[in-house]
């Protein structure tokens, strides 16, 4: 607890010096956008000092000893600690209680939106929940299946005994709670009511919580592209003797190619917000017409990064999906080289459809056909990872278990998600759509019904290498049931009042979309009352469930090979890899050379 | 051999509970109106695309619905973990068939709904009609070419192509009307245009699809940010532009 209390307090002491000091040079309030920038940076290196980047790293640079936290136990995880598991289980504690936070607030807006007319939210207030939901899940999503499996199973997977850079990665975790209390307490400065999406003149008008999240997104951007960068090294620098790239599990390439794209285009995102900050702390005009700047900019910029994130959000969930596909129908992955072609097909169009967010945004007319076809395009490599998916089920020896009912589900609903997508790259379509329900339920269905369900079924799936115990079996399928057909019915009927003019962000609406509002939120309601049985099942067997085996899905992977949960730097040697991970069903196939003194190479 | 009789029998099953899904699924699409009522040229075009992607969307869509229940009710192991599936590592018949049929997909939904409907949108780049309306937060102001400031109101004459150029005094707006499914955002500083050619009589106090809405989040007045639209005939039309600009000439009310 020691270097989190060390953390609170050198953080806020940091904040008060940064606002003061501002205060002192240039005067004005504490509370200003200049004030709270340079208390909200002193404050981060405040509470990155306190956590351990002085002690495990900074007194290095002053010819000092490292002094790393010597935490054992479940204090482990309240201290900057280096294991890639520990900071794997951080992030999947963190960002799954993000997920029920966002979650809850979702249904606080459905509580509103269930009748037309004012309840109890007033308008303002909606828009802010609106938006604190919008950045929280998106966070959740670019960071859930990266941060807690690309953590914790990259090494694992690759047979290596770590991080190439393991400080790095833990700084990476670290700057996630700053982001969270920044982006929490933006109430105390009015909130910010422009969405996730922060479009100028908005976000450069509205009031002071606009600078924390532009302040807090950056340091979570920071974040992304330093684990991005760790993944990228790890694998391709990391691993085992015989893990050839041909031989690398799925979910690893997935988290490469998520990481390539994180690493290279989050800085698009920060940059946009930083004009953002200086248009409203340091009189620029980047966005704002009457001093020659151009709202449109900020789009453009935005989505640069912004469309290729859903994909540094999904890559992963396919990475995930089509290991448990995999495994659980005791097949080998199907067509596996075109799979990963079309990851990469995916990372190399995803730089280039950003516009088609923005076909009703008066840009260019010239630039709507050529955006349409891009991204049209890409369906087609994302039709291949349906290919591996469905070609690796058919004629499987399908294994009844939740991960693998979950899969059943994201298929189902990413289809959904994709088809509607088509309608949001047809120019003509995306006309009438463009900011209405149907993107709202088509977002969803990519982002919950593919990111977030892949998130859980991956929590199922390695639950029992994590902590060693196997949740329950019966409660996990009724809860893959109870979220599929719960989270179908909220959203199926968004697509119609989206489609008959009902548009987004509102608290209010015509009394025409009445019926399907209510439904939708009787549905939110029954679906938020199912993640009691995802957590009270996962709790509760983390716990007290029964002693998992090491290998209870009979999978070939390196991270099945080991104790559940694996040693500290896992490998006591070096893995041998011999041959393919998906070699199911091939007579004498063998993926990893048996892991005793002759089998594996010297330490 | 067993086994590859096998699979023919699995495929040609698949195949046809993937037939009668697409036939299902079409007849109800066909046989549900679910698209809100066209009230203008544009309507038809834009619901012209949404029922051709439907069309087409359904047998992709079904086909993987058929696999998973496939999959679901007969590729269920008994329950021995340690049983493998056969060893199909790829086909490479089934992944070129995969492309093409992907592939021709993606480039005929580019060519028709896509570049089709936007040639029929970019048609005919004149209009009978110029009205001139501004977003503000947070209501609407339409300018008819008699000079008429109108905030109550958007009446149009039917059977006219009508172009409106808007742009915004503040932040950024929406300019859209379900009925006619157009859309364009109002952008401080740049004025953007798009074209309605409205076809039906009817008003926002019979169809909530007859109101210009703000679609772009502008703060605390979005929700509301709507003026209620009324398309009536053309001389109708002409008399009561002709009564804006009287009612309004007492007031002499400057723009907001």
């Amino acid at each position: 607890m020691r270097p989190l209390i060390r953390a609170v307090v050198l953080g806020l002491v940091g904040y008060v010096a940064g606002a003061w000091l501002t205060v002192a040079v240039r005067g004005g309030s504490p509370s200003d956008d200049v004030a709270v920038t340079f208390g909200f940076i002193l404050g981060l290196i405040g509470w990155l000092m306190g956590i351990g980047v002085w002690n495990a790293w900074a007194r290095e640079w002053f010819g000092l000893p490292a002094k790393p936290d010597q935490a054992t136990g479940w204090q482990r995880y309240l201290t900057f600690n280096t294991d890639h598991k520990v900071i794997g289980v951080q992030y999947l504690v963190t960002f799954i209680t993000v997920l029920l936070l966002g979650g809850f607030m979702a249904l606080i807006m459905r509580w509103e939106l269930a009748n037309p007319g004012q309840d109890f939210l007033d308008p303002d207030t909606y828009n802010k929940l609106m938006s604190m939901h919008g950045i929280l899940m998106i966070a959740t999503a670019v960071a859930g299946i990266l941060g807690a499996f690309g953590n914790y199973l990259v090494p694992l997977m690759i047979g290596a005994r770590d991080m190439a850079f393991p400080r790095v990665n833990a700084m990476s975790f670290w700057l996630i709670p700053p982001v969270a209390i920044g982006l929490l307490s933006a109430p105390l400065l009015g909130s910010f009511d422009s969405g996730w999406t922060a479009y100028p003149p908005l976000s450069v008008v509205n009031e002071g919580g606009q600078v924390l999240f532009i302040l807090a997104v950056i340091t979570f951007g920071l974040s992304s592209i330093l684990g991005g960068l760790n993944i990228v090294t790890t694998v391709a620098t990391m691993r085992a003797p015989g893990m050839s790239w041909g031989r690398l599990p799925i979910f690893v390439w997935a988290a490469f190619a998520a990481s390539v794209l994180s690493l290279l285009i989050t800085q698009f995102f920060a940059a946009s917000l930083i004009l953002i900050l200086l248009d409203r702390a340091a009189g620029t005009t980047f966005f704002l017409a009457e001093g020659g700047g151009d709202a449109l900019l900020y789009q453009h910029l935005f989505w640069f990064y912004s469309h290729p994130a859903v994909y540094i959000m999904v890559l992963p969930a396919f990475g995930v999906m089509l290991e448990i596909i995999t495994h659980l129908a005791r097949k080998p992955l199907f067509a596996y080289k075109v799979v990963v072609a079309g990851f990469w097909g995916i990372v190399g169009l995803s730089v280039a459809v950003w516009a088609h967010h923005m076909f009703t945004s008066g840009m260019a007319e010239s630039l709507h056909a050529p955006f349409m076809a891009l991204t049209e395009a890409i369906s087609i490599p994302t039709g291949l990872v349906f290919l591996g998916a469905l070609g690796t089920l058919w004629q499987g020896r399908l294994q009844s278990k939740t991960p693998l009912w979950l899969a059943f589900g994201w298929l189902f609903n990413f289809t959904i998600g994709g088809i509607t997508g088509i309608y949001l790259a047809d120019v003509a379509t995306d006309i009438h759509l463009q900011d209405t329900y149907f993107v709202v339920a088509h977002f969803h269905y990519t982002i919950v019904g593919g990111t977030i369900f892949a998130l859980i079924a991956g929590s199922y799936f390695w639950f029992p290498k994590i902590t060693g115990r196997m949740y329950h079996e019966r409660l996990g399928k009724i809860f893959a049931v109870w979220l599929t057909v719960g989270f179908n019915l909220v959203f199926i009927p968004l697509f119609w009042v989206g489609i008959n003019g009902m548009n987004r962000r509102i608290a209010d609406y015509p009394e025409f979309f009445a019926g399907p509002n209510a439904f939708a939120s009787v549905a939110a309601y029954i679906l938020g009352a199912g993640f009691l049985l995802y957590a009270g099942n996962l709790l509760w067997s983390a716990r007290r469930g029964p002693a998992a085996d090491p290998n209870p899905w009979g999978a070939r992977t390196l991270e099945w090979q080991l104790p559940s949960p694996p040693p500290e730097h896992n490998f006591p040697l070096l893995p041998e890899v011999v041959g393919h991970p998906y070699d199911y069903g091939i007579p004498g196939s063998v993926h990893v050379a048996p892991m005793t003194p002759e089998g594996g190479e010297e330490a | 051999m067993n086994d590859s009789g096998g699979y023919k029998r699995d495929a040609i099953r698949v195949g046809l509970l993937w037939l009668a899904l697409v036939v299902v699924l079409e007849v109800v699409w066909f046989s549900v109106e679910i698209l809100p009522r066209q009230y203008a040229e544009e309507a038809r075009i834009i619901d012209d695309a949404f029922n051709l992607l439907t069309i087409l969307g359904i047998p992709v869509f079904s086909f993987v619905v058929a696999m998973l229940i496939y999959a679901a009710l007969r590729f269920r192991s008994g329950g021995d973990a340690s049983q493998d599936g056969p060893p199909i590592k790829t086909s490479t018949p089934v992944v070129v068939t995969w492309l093409v049929v992907t592939t021709a997909l993606a480039v005929f939904i580019l060519i028709n709904p896509g570049l089709v409907g936007l040639a029929e949108l970019r048609a005919n780049p004149d209009a009978d009609l110029v009205i001139e309306v501004e977003g503000q937060r947070w209501q609407w102001v339409a300018t008819y070419p008699n000079g008429a400031e109108v905030r109550d109101e958007l009446v149009l004459p039917v059977d006219t192509r009508i172009k409106f150029e808007v742009t915004s005094v503040d932040i950024l707006h929406s300019f859209w009307v379900p009925g006619f499914r157009t859309k364009i955002d109002a952008v401080p500083g740049l004025t953007t245009s798009v074209y309605a050619t409205p076809t039906e009589l009817g008003s926002f106090a019979e169809d909530s699809a007859l109101r210009l809405q703000c679609a772009e989040l502008c703060g605390i007045g979005h929700a509301r940010m709507v003026m209620p639209v009324r398309v009536v005939e053309k001389a109708e039309f002409q008399a009561w532009m002709a009564d804006q600009l009287t009612a309004e000439a007492p007031a002499a009310e400057g723009r907001g």
